[in-house]
């Protein structure tokens, strides 16, 4: 086993990155282990694992912070294919509104993309401590309700705004717990599209798939009922992580040995997250996720206070 | 437009199923479907090989740009893919798991042509002239 892989390999000892690693079967292991909890808790909150698998990889297995992203972005595409494609089978994805959406998120991908290339780690580790931050807010404030919504006919008896018309952008999908068809009349584009530029640079940036903030768009500004976002935001998420991909490849900071395991643990952990997600609703699941948010983004602003200024922050891991 | 206005409209009566008669607009979903569980089932067993073959041997790699872009030239993979590389299988399986969105929007180009859907060719087409842009400015624009 690499001596760089242990040396320090408790969360917040805000060790240097590691320069060399060894492709042995504990660091193999581990990681794949590491990708498969990311993944499960990514599902089991509803979004991908990037926001627990860069984390996981800067602060337990050391790797530079644009390794870590590119790696996740990668496995981001991964969860996305995967996950996409069962809401386009079921049908549940409204497939203009995602081609139409992709383009600002592309151009968002490809904007943060090109910032990640630029950006020193630790200024990555600082946006990402604040995005946690964030999320753990989120997690709270975010109410589904959806069920209310669809009763009174909310989102059929919506008016479509000018570019809706113009694009034709409606749906309808079959909602298996209201045991109907819902249909949901799209608006409020402009501000969608500006939120899905941010989704797209949020991406790009810091390897995640922004789908909190595509999900929530399309939900309270645009009338789309969550299932529909989610399937739709699902979709648009792998080829907004191509975009960064394709930039992260071409610099030669995607590192195959990494994103091997990462993509496939990704992937396997977000499938089994996603098959037990309904079984659990609980409240204290959302104060678990908050608090281990906040203890991430604590730890990353340490990672990063640490290698950007030298300015040591306890660490509690 | 009328396939592409169907398209939306589920037109799965809670089944799961389409209904017959509803061919059209199962163009784009059918032909979506595909292309992402094809590439992810192709990429995952690729990644499974490539991991497999590592821990078969295991060795110490650099993790800097400059050792990760060596393998980006045809000899070194036609030999990675003869000596059954680790790195180079992995190599591949990331390029076809990038290249599964990119399809996946191809496909989507020709499947709303072939509904008649002239606005959504025209969306699509937007969103594969970033991927381009993406691509020509990662080979001559960026570092």
């Amino acid at each position: 086993m690499n001596a760089h892989f242990f040396a320090g390999s408790r969360i917040g000892c805000h060790c240097h990155p590691i320069e060399r690693m060894q492709y042995s079967y504990s660091f193999v292991l581990l990681l794949f282990a590491a990708s498969c909890l990311a993944g499960l808790l990514g599902a089991l909150l509803g979004v991908g694992g990037g926001i627990f698998l860069v984390p996981a990889m800067v602060l337990v297995f050391h790797l530079p912070m644009k390794i870590a992203v590119a790696a996740s972005v990668v496995s981001v595409i991964a969860t996305s294919n995967a996950g996409g494609s069962s809401y386009v089978e079921q049908r549940i994805t409204n497939l203009r509104l995602g081609m139409f959406l992709e383009i600002f998120t592309t151009v968002g991908a490809l904007s943060g993309s090109i910032l990640a290339l630029y950006m020193r780690d630790w200024t990555m580790q600082f946006i990402f401590s604040a995005m946690l931050g964030y999320m753990a807010y989120a997690a709270f404030s975010t109410r589904n309700l959806d069920d209310q919504r669809i009763a009174a006919g909310e989102f059929t008896n919506a008016r479509p705004d000018r570019f809706s018309r113009w694009l034709k952008l409606r749906g309808e999908y079959y909602d298996e717990a209201a045991k109907r068809e819902v249909q949901y009349v799209v608006n409020g584009i402009p501000i969608g599209s500006s939120i899905a530029y941010l989704a797209g640079l949020a991406s790009g940036l810091l390897g995640v798939g922004g789908g909190v903030l595509k999900v929530s768009a399309m939900n309270r500004y645009m009338n789309v009922p969550m299932k529909a976002a989610v399937g739709t935001s699902k979709l648009m998420i792998g080829v907004t992580a191509a975009v960064s991909s394709i930039l992260f490849f071409l610099a030669g900071l995607i590192h195959f040995t990494v994103v091997g395991p990462v993509a496939v643990g990704t992937t396997a952990g977000a499938t089994a997250g996603t098959m037990i997600m309904n079984r659990l609703h609980s409240a204290w699941l959302k104060w678990l996720f908050a608090v281990l948010m906040l203890y991430l983004a604590y730890e990353m602003l340490a990672k990063g206070l640490d290698s950007g200024f030298h300015f040591h922050l306890p660490s509690y891991g | 437009m009328k396939a592409s206005a169907d398209m939306n409209n589920g037109k799965n009566s809670g089944s799961g199923q389409p209904k017959q008669g509803a061919s059209e607009e199962l163009n784009v979903y059918g032909d979506v479907y595909k292309v992402l569980l094809g590439g992810m089932v192709v990429s995952t067993a690729l990644f499974v090989v490539g991991i497999v073959r590592a821990l078969l041997r295991p060795q110490f790699v650099p993790l800097t740009p400059d050792w990760i872009k060596q393998h980006y030239h045809w000899p070194v993979i036609i030999e990675g893919i003869r000596a059954f590389d680790p790195t180079v299988i992995m190599l591949i399986a990331t390029a076809l798991l990038i290249l599964t969105p990119i399809a996946r929007v191809i496909v989507s180009i020709y499947a709303f042509a072939v509904d008649h859907d002239r606005m959504f060719v025209l969306v699509t087409l937007i969103v594969l002239l970033v991927i381009l842009l993406t691509v020509v400015l990662g080979l001559f624009g960026l570092k």
